[in-house]
């Protein structure tokens, strides 16, 4: 699983899930913190559709931790002001840099995460899809 | 003068700052910041928009600080921005990734995915709701839940995370002229002062956090013949952004979360030289902006399509358009008119009376 989805996973709909690997792989690792959670910014580059050119629209505030666990860095990022997730993006990220047995275990999991970001989505669609205006039904 | 006042001034000072807090505690009311985040969308995506720091908590807690006022929101969070360390940047971020919940188009009544409505405040009557001052939290509970127990279809077909531009028509066409991508990086105006002329990346990025009256106004003036850009609207398109950073050298993506945008595309009719005749094309008008702030975004195509276009005119006007809608810029020289100005005040004043008594002298 490729890490974008890994975090989009964990960050939207796996906070809680998120937080459980952390704890499992902290009391069976030592896992070192190499950068306490800290606030800061990640400034945003939008492509603009007119002229396909790239300009800056603004920062976003983040939360970023780093650990270390064994030889492997991880780091975890996440918006707003979130210190728990933060750590827990970081260390589930070292556990899968250092392979750990673990992270085959969690598999599953994700794949529970995954159905279930499906399904928040396909809510909010079905949702959606009842302001689309028909144009054949409306009375003129 | 002017400053024999400073030590009494400072006492002064000290008891403004606890009326200034007992204005906002003295009804015995409370609000927390929570409620404010969850109630309060359009003040945050504005405060948002025009701040360039995107935090819904924060925007709340500085709507609750400044007590609803936006100037002092915005002032509060691009000081707050300006302590913090920049970490990351992301990479290249395209609405066409956006997870929309909201896209129109005045311009064509059929458009691949339809029109989708959202939510918008353009279908009320403008009546006040006079139900709300006794709305109760329970009364919030049960309107959520039948919202929620509404019947929806139990799929839908609808593409919202990959829904096609509009503009997309027009480029088939040949009615729109085609730009190859440039991956030039953008200049960026909170770390060089802006010069003139100024780069495309700076103009889009000082409109993006224009004061969101102003941009509007500048926009409608244009509308109204102080400018010569008149835009069919295109597309308006509200979403989730995802946003996305590249943490090493191999430049593996990694997902922070999402932002909710607002971006425009207008239709501007322009006359262009094709073989040595005179042809009459689209130009695009881009606007973008945080949160959901539609006319902002629609007011900033028109202003970004007014300075491609150069001409003596206010709007279409660099240097009168960029260095008059910042919020920031423009409210902290207003106010700062408050300030004291004994000194100089003193001196006009002298010079006046000078040159009274020696006009009454000469007579």
């Amino acid at each position: 699983m490729k890490r974008a989805l890994r975090t989009k996973l964990l960050i939207e709909v796996g906070r809680n899930e998120a937080i459980q690997f952390a704890n499992e792989i902290s009391t069976k690792y030592q896992v070192e913190e190499i950068q306490a959670p800290k606030l800061g910014l990640t400034m945003i580059k939008m492509r603009e559709s007119a002229q396909q050119s790239l300009f800056y629209i603004g920062e976003v505030l983040v939360t970023e931790t780093k650990v270390k666990i064994v030889e492997s860095f991880g780091i975890g990022v996440v918006m707003e002001d979130d210190e728990g997730l933060s750590r827990a993006l970081a260390i589930v990220d070292a556990a899968y840099k250092e392979n750990l047995p673990e992270t085959q275990n969690w598999q599953g999991e994700f794949e529970k995460l995954e159905q279930r970001y499906q399904q928040q989505l396909q809510q909010l669609k079905c949702s959606i899809e009842r302001t689309k205006v028909n144009f054949e039904t409306m009375k003129i | 003068m002017g400053y024999v006042a400073v030590t009494g001034g400072q006492e002064a000072i000290e008891a403004s700052l606890q009326h200034l807090t007992y204005e906002r505690i003295k009804e015995g009311k409370f609000i927390d910041v929570e409620s404010i985040k969850a109630t309060m969308r359009g003040f945050l995506d504005q405060v948002m928009s025009e701040s360039s720091l995107y935090s819904e908590r924060l925007a709340a807690l500085a709507m609750k600080q400044s007590e609803g006022n936006v100037e002092e929101a915005v002032f509060l969070l691009r000081a707050h921005r300006s302590t913090l360390p920049r970490l990351y940047y992301s990479t290249v971020t395209d609405a066409r990734d956006m997870f929309v919940i909201r896209r129109i188009s005045a311009s064509f009544k059929d458009i691949p995915g339809g029109q989708i409505l959202g939510a918008s405040h353009d279908y009320l009557h403008r009546l006040l709701d006079f139900s709300l001052v006794e709305e109760t939290e329970q009364d919030v509970l049960r309107k959520k839940a039948e919202f929620e127990a509404i019947e929806v279809p139990e799929e839908s077909s609808l593409p919202l995370e990959k829904l096609p531009k509009v503009m997309d028509y027009l480029r088939k066409e040949g009615l729109i002229n085609e730009f190859p991508l440039n991956d030039e990086e953008p200049d960026d105006i909170t770390k060089e002062s802006l010069t003139f002329p100024s780069s495309r990346s700076e103009r889009l990025q000082i409109l993006t956090r224009g004061q969101t009256g102003t941009v509007t106004s500048l926009g409608y003036a244009g509308l109204r013949g102080y400018g010569s850009s008149h835009p069919n609207v295109g597309e308006v398109r509200v979403g989730y952004q995802p946003i996305h950073i590249a943490l090493d050298e191999e430049g593996e993506e990694y997902y922070i979360g999402s932002i909710k945008l607002t971006e425009v595309e207008s239709f501007i009719p322009a006359n262009v030289s094709e073989d040595g005749k005179e042809v009459l094309e689209f130009d695009i008008g881009y606007g973008a902006c945080f949160g959901q702030n539609e006319t902002k975004a629609i007011a900033m195509s028109i202003l970004d399509h007014a300075l491609e276009n150069p001409e003596k005119i206010p709007i279409h006007d660099e240097e009168f358009v960029l260095l008059h809608v910042d919020t920031v810029e423009s409210t902290g020289f207003i106010s700062h008119l408050k300030l004291p100005h004994y000194v100089t005040f003193q001196s006009k004043l002298e010079q006046i009376r000078k040159i009274k008594r020696e006009g009454v002298t000469n007579e």
